[in-house]
């Protein structure tokens, strides 16, 4: 059952790619990110006056045979990273209009980038959040680590509303190397609150992907008659809406809304994707790890 | 204004599915978990009410649309002044009585001449029709404004034999007022003869659009003397004089002696006076007439010095003929059945078969081809070359009568005929230990006018299987009696008993007689018609075997009734004039038709005045010529307005309701 939110077919889907940091990140062994440090890969970085006390063993002899002086040939050090995945567990993400809600999809999501830093043996960490930290996996490339992260997910279920502020000054604590962020939710707040909260990670030098996740009923509302909505996450607040109301202004005022995050959050550095949850879970993923791969 | 259906007005009470639709139903709102109302105002509301605004003028649209569909099953109705000057492209009518009566006094040329008054009186572009009727109805001219195509058409009409029949003329008018889709001013140039009217007055009803102007041409009765009825034999057989019955009858005339002739041939045998009671009638009898061999035209005239001659004489055909040998097979020792039934067709008086007795040892030499037909009458065993011959004989048209008795008993099969045998019925003779016949097929020629058979007595009977063959009359216990078979062209007639006076008592029995002539009459296939026909009744010309076979009809004036074409094709002939037609068919049967006129054109009484305002008022009311200026009120139904207001709500309805929906396909 811990491997319920593994699709064969997302997994086929993505398994010739990677999830590479674009960023330079930490790490204690070799791996498949850039490295603050020089190392031992095939990647040539610079040459550098030999100076007492280098190893003789990055001499480059050529150049010594030619011109009669030492160089060293330096290359570029590659190592693994951390991965942390922040999944947004509030109420509203319990809303689907289809067979799969937007949880379950983010969870789907959540599962197939832990499995992928499983297989480069990066350290994949797991908070799941609503207007508090629900749960906590902390990065590590410990055996057993992708069972602890599925049995995370697995855990984690629609709790009360989505207050970005309180968990992400938790997170800060909890981040203590350069990594990759990935922040599943629906982000439903203000654009502007929502980057002044994340982007403190940034600072850090983590590098921050925001999986914007929602229905397709949540884009393009479909009503046939009046309806009465009441909000997932107060179920004290409702409204009744029109088909016509539904048909230009909301989707005019959500559009405003996802172009903002998306403007924003590139702004402050962020990587923004839309995910919709109409769309199949392994053709999303493959198109954000293939375009990723080509920006890099 | 009122209904022809108000029980469907019932149907309104359907508007309360459109009320349950948009006032009941439309208020509920889905409440629908919805994941943030981040992005939903409240001024959603506003756009609602526009909608319900929309949705009450499709929910008025659509109980109208109801209530209307309602209301045009109910058949509404006004009723609408007609004012006489309302009708426009009027079109009128001049129907001139050709009949027999019409022969009268020369009253077909005042019809006529007063016909030809009326279209001179004809406003220019008034159009009329010109039609002649008596028992049928002919159109003279076209619906035309000609006048003289009219005049032509009304000069066109010939005196005819035919009797008037003025349902016929009612039937043809309502056909043409259809047809026309036009008012029709119908003028009635006739004598009015009470016996043109049928028995059933709903015949003589008219469309409403229909006004008749009738001109009687007599408006009191006219004496006539008329021979109404002749009987003589159609055929006779023997030298001796034939006695001919003639019936003279006088329609609205004095006690008065005229004197009557009987000739034949032209020439005249006799002649006698004959004292006619006051409207009443009288029988003169003849019986010096001796008829040569062959056809014979013969006719009663009177002496009747009245205006209408062409019914003082009445027409006949008498053929001579030799009498027909029919033979009769029965057993050397038993003879009783050949007296018995020798006695029977003696005792009809007119029998045109004499019977030819034979034992079946003597029939080994003898031909049926010659004889009328056959009779067996339990004659056991027959020579298998005479039972051979016999089944050819029948196969190619002749007939074999079978009585079967004790000698037939002990076979297994019925001769000729090959049904099979199955046992002997045996009765006592005292008390109920007997049989009768306990069905009749009454419409076989054998028994249809000798149906009495209920205190025949049957003691014994044959039991045969009748197979697929007609059974014809049945016994008590079901055995069957009498079975018609046909073979080939002819026909084989089983009695299941004997023709004696042992096996049952039937020859002793008053219906034994009839059955007798009636079926020797039948197997030897002797026309026994009427030796006259009325003018309008129909013969038959050709059987199925004479296809193509030319029949030569003359009519009594001599000339061919059908084209060499129709000659080959003619299956029936109407006879339309009175005299003698000479019809000679292809296989020699020539035969000499005497057509009378039909004697209820003889009673000249023309109809009351009530009875032609009655006739006048059967369209709808219609006001007779005095009453032109009369207003008449009609129903005008509005069930057609209404469905064409039903048709235009559908469309709104259609459209409004569209663009209700595109909403939701422009969201999908």
């Amino acid at each position: 059952m811990l491997q319920r939110f593994l699709d064969p077919a997302t997994l086929n889907a993505i398994s010739g790619l990677d999830l590479i940091a674009k960023t330079v990140v930490d790490g204690f062994v070799a791996g498949l990110h850039r490295s603050p440090d020089f190392g031992f890969s095939q990647e040539f970085a610079e040459y550098r006056a030999y100076t007492q006390g280098d190893d003789l063993r990055h001499v480059d002899w050529n150049v010594f045979a030619r011109t009669d002086r030492c160089y060293l040939k330096r290359y570029r050090g590659e190592t693994n990273t951390q991965l942390l995945v922040l999944l947004d567990t509030s109420a509203s993400m319990g809303y689907g209009s289809q067979a799969v809600n937007k949880l379950d999809y983010a969870r789907f999501v959540a599962a197939s980038l832990c499995y992928l830093a499983n297989v480069q043996r990066d350290a994949a960490g797991l908070i799941v959040f609503d207007e508090d930290v629900v749960n906590y996996v902390a990065p590590s490339t410990r055996q057993g680590q992708l069972f602890r992260l599925l049995h995370a997910i697995e855990k984690a279920e629609p709790g009360t509303r989505t207050d970005f502020t309180k968990p992400f000054v938790h997170f800060q604590n909890f981040l203590h190397r350069r990594g990759i962020v990935i922040v599943l939710s629906d982000f439903y707040e203000d654009p502007g609150l929502i980057v002044r909260t994340v982007e403190p990670l940034r600072y850090r030098g983590n590098e921050i992907v925001l999986f914007h996740v929602l229905d397709p009923q949540e884009i393009e509302p479909h009503f046939r008659q009046p309806v009465l909505l009441v909000d997932m996450e107060n179920s004290h607040q409702s409204l009744e809406v029109s088909p016509e109301y539904a048909r230009h202004d909301y989707r005019r005022k959500i559009e405003s809304h996802m172009e903002a995050l998306r403007d924003q959050a590139r702004g402050a550095g962020m990587d923004y994707f839309l995910m919709n949850t109409s769309r199949p879970l392994d053709e999303g993923l493959r198109e954000y790890l293939s375009v990723r791969r080509r920006m890099l | 204004m009122g209904f022809f259906a108000p029980w469907f007005l019932a149907g309104a009470a359907a508007v309360a599915l459109p009320v349950w639709l948009h006032l009941l139903r439309k208020h509920r709102s889905t409440p629908l978990p919805f994941s943030s109302l981040m992005f939903f105002e409240q001024r959603t509301q506003s756009s609602i009410k526009h909608r319900r605004l929309r949705y009450l003028v499709l929910f008025a649209l659509r109980a109208l649309l109801v209530a209307l569909l309602a209301l045009a099953f109910a058949e509404p109705y006004v009723r609408r002044n007609i004012l006489p000057h309302s009708r426009s492209g009027e079109v009128t009518v001049l129907a001139i009585d050709d009949s027999l009566s019409m022969q009268a006094g020369g009253r077909l040329a005042q019809a006529k001449q007063m016909a030809k008054s009326a279209v001179a009186g004809l406003h220019a572009g008034e159009r009329a029709q010109v039609l002649a009727f008596g028992s049928r109805v002919a159109a003279m001219s076209e619906v035309t404004d000609d006048h003289a195509g009219l005049d032509a058409g009304i000069d066109s009409i010939q005196a005819s034999d035919d009797r008037t029949s003025f349902a016929e003329l009612a039937r043809s008018l309502r056909s043409i007022a259809q047809s026309l889709h036009l008012p029709l001013r119908v003028l009635l140039y006739s004598d009015m003869q009470q016996t043109g009217m049928p028995t059933n007055f709903n015949d003589l009803r008219l469309n409403a659009d229909i006004r008749l102007e009738p001109h009687p041409l007599a408006d009191k009765n006219t004496p006539n003397f008329a021979v109404e009825n002749v009987i003589v034999p159609r055929r006779v057989y023997d030298a001796n004089k034939t006695r001919v019955l003639a019936t003279v009858a006088g329609f609205g005339t004095p006690k008065a002696i005229r004197r009557v002739s009987l000739a034949l041939n032209g020439r005249v045998i006799e002649t006698k006076p004959v004292e006619v009671p006051e409207n009443g009638r009288a029988t003169v009898e003849f019986v010096s007439m001796e008829v040569p061999y062959g056809r014979n035209k013969g006719a009663v005239t009177l002496d009747s010095a009245d205006s209408l001659t062409a019914d003082d004489t009445f027409s006949f055909s008498v053929e001579r003929a030799d009498l027909r040998h029919a033979l009769f097979v029965h057993e050397a020792d038993n003879t009783r059945a050949l007296v018995y039934v020798r006695a029977a067709l003696d005792a009809s008086g007119h029998s045109a078969f004499v019977l030819d007795p034979a034992t079946p040892e003597q029939t080994a030499n003898l031909s049926p081809a010659k004889y009328a037909f056959v009779v067996i009458s339990d004659a056991g065993i027959l020579p298998e070359t005479f039972e051979h011959q016999l089944r050819d004989y029948v196969a190619g048209g002749g007939s074999v009568f079978v009585a079967l008795g004790h000698t037939s008993a002990g076979q297994a099969r019925v001769p000729v005929g090959e049904q099979t045998i199955a046992g002997t019925r045996y009765a006592g003779r005292e008390g109920d230990l007997y049989q009768t016949a306990a069905s009749l097929d009454t419409s076989h020629p054998s028994i249809q006018q000798s149906n009495r058979w209920d205190d025949v007595k049957f003691y014994r009977a044959i039991r045969v299987d009748p197979g697929n063959a007609r059974v014809v009359a049945r016994l008590t216990d079901d055995t069957p009696l009498l079975i018609d078979r046909q073979l080939g062209s002819g026909h084989i007639l089983v009695f299941a008993s004997t023709l004696d006076n042992v096996d049952n008592d039937f020859p002793v029995h008053a219906s034994f007689v009839p059955f007798l002539v009636q079926t020797a009459n039948y197997l030897g296939r002797l026309d026994t018609g009427p030796s006259s026909v009325t003018v309008g009744s129909f013969a038959e010309l050709r059987d199925s075997q004479e296809k193509g076979a030319a029949v030569d009809v003359l009519d009594p004036k001599g000339e061919r009734v059908f084209s060499f074409a129709e000659a080959t094709k003619a299956q029936n002939i109407q006879f339309t004039l009175a005299g003698f037609y000479d019809i000679r068919r292809p296989n020699g049967r020539n035969e000499l038709v005497a057509v009378n006129t039909d004697r209820r054109e003889s009673d000249l009484a023309p109809a009351s005045t009530e009875t032609l305002t009655l006739w006048q008022n059967t369209a709808s009311g219609a006001p007779g010529a005095g009453g032109a200026a009369a207003v008449e009120q009609r129903p005008l139904a509005l069930w057609w307005y209404v469905m064409l207001a039903v048709l235009v709500l559908a469309i709104a309805e259609s459209l409004l309701g569209n663009r209700h929906l595109s909403v939701d396909k422009e969201g999908a």
